[in-house]
């Protein structure tokens, strides 16, 4: 079954690749889960916007849609490089990994297959949110 | 240069935050694309190899307004690479960790070593300047700067030999050592294989103590006693180094450097006084009774 999901609060498309669509019924409910738990951390004050995506969903939510791209690479990269990172000093997986900018910061996480971006200002806490997402 | 004075300096401030926490399993610094300083449980090869994947992400971070601190959280440890004045302090530390005595050790005594390097940087950046002349085929200019030196009057036959002779500028050999010795000093330092990497010793500590007489038939005469609590307290600021001698200066302001050796009544432990054979005394002016300053000449 092929399920192409996309819930845009920001109107900005989403482009899935439809050769990679091959989800499972708990992958799925997983991603749903997320989901509906990052709907409700956006509503926290500090809070930015998020990124959750899998290999055949996606739901974005930021408040600049026009810097849709820049996030989008931004939280690839971090994943990628972190594993890299982890993988050099024999760490084992990434749980999660924080990234402290001098404007805002972001929290980013894999669960399950599913790759999270959270952003968010300085003063939000990064603590509370993680407790809130993780399994 | 200045990466090298900072690098002495962060080596042993990265062994010491190890040593202070051993969960921490390794931290190195980088800056430019380089290992700039780390500690001895580091592999370079893995250090090195850290860099690419965090400039990979410190590009990518303009949305955030440029990268600062970067927490890896991993299911057997946890990385954390933090920017300090373009320094990258990297330290990977098991999840036994305290996260929070971590980071305030390292949060606080680097910043603080980079501080106090680029407080002493006055000196290496005059050194500097020269260094730049020398690298230059300028080689008069060179000279001219020896010749501009004060108190070189005496010494004028010298440097005009050396100003005739191109070729030997750079093995010019000071001919007043106390103040032409500072002058040279750069031209030394400017050869990489001349750095020293031993740690910097603390300054001497100049102990005030009264003089006693010491007599005796068997009593060398150029040698004091000193207060064991005083050695003790020597001893413990230079553990490595070798203490010999002492340098013990009257209130009148004249010095001599002789060998030391503990007081050896126990009753005249703690009381801060050096016993003083004649032959000393007569050198310093002083008599027992008088107060003298000393303190140890560390080899």
């Amino acid at each position: 079954m092929v399920k192409k999901t996309s819930q845009q609060e920001t109107a900005t498309a989403v482009v899935v690749d439809e050769d990679e669509l091959s989800a499972d019924p708990e992958e799925d409910q997983t991603f749903t889960d997320l989901s509906n738990k990052l709907a409700e951390i956006r509503k926290d004050k500090g809070v930015i916007g998020y990124i959750l995506r899998n290999t055949t969903s996606a739901t974005i939510d930021l408040k600049e849609p026009e810097k849709i791209v820049e996030y989008a690479l931004f939280s690839s990269q971090v994943l990628d490089s972190s594993r890299e990172i982890s993988d050099l000093f024999e760490l084992d997986d990434v749980e999660s990994i924080f990234i402290e900018g001098k404007e805002n910061n972001a929290l980013c996480m894999t669960i399950d297959g599913n790759k999270i971006s959270i952003f968010m200002e300085k003063d939000a806490d990064h603590a509370d949110i993680l407790k809130r997402i993780s399994p | 240069m200045n990466n090298e004075v900072y690098a002495l300096a962060l080596k042993s401030t990265l062994q010491e935050i190890q040593n202070a926490c051993p969960d921490v399993t390794s931290n190195f610094i980088f800056n430019d694309g380089k290992i700039l300083a780390q500690d001895k449980n580091t592999n370079e090869e893995t250090a090195t190899q850290t860099i690419a994947p965090y400039n990979a992400i410190a590009e990518r971070a303009d949305i955030l307004g440029g990268l600062e601190t970067i927490t890896i959280q991993s299911a057997e440890g946890k990385v954390n690479i933090t920017t300090i004045n373009d320094f990258h302090l990297t330290t990977v530390s098991s999840n036994e960790a305290d996260e929070k005595y971590v980071n305030t050790l390292t949060r606080i005594l680097i910043p603080i070593v980079i501080k106090l390097v680029e407080q002493i940087q006055p000196a290496s950046t005059d050194n500097e300047t020269i260094t730049i002349d020398q690298t230059e085929p300028e080689e008069e200019d060179t000279t001219e700067e020896i010749v501009d030196e004060p108190n070189v009057d005496a010494t004028e036959e010298t440097v005009d030999e050396t100003a005739d002779d191109d070729a030997d500028t750079e093995n010019y050999q000071p001919y007043e050592p106390e103040e032409e010795t500072t002058t040279t000093e750069p031209y030394e330092e400017t050869e990489p294989a001349e750095i020293n990497y031993e740690p910097l010793l603390p300054e001497p500590p100049v102990t005030q103590l009264i003089v006693e007489n010491l007599s005796g038939f068997r009593v060398p005469s150029d040698t004091v006693r000193v207060d064991t609590e005083v050695i003790a307290q020597w001893n413990e600021l230079y553990s490595d180094k070798k203490i010999n001698e002492v340098e013990v200066e009257a209130l009148n302001g004249k010095t001599t450097r002789c060998k030391f050796n503990p007081i050896k009544k126990s009753k005249d432990t703690g009381k801060g006084i050096i016993k003083m054979p004649e032959k000393i005394q007569l050198t310093l002016e002083t008599v027992a009774g008088e107060l003298v300053t000393v303190k140890p000449v560390v080899e």
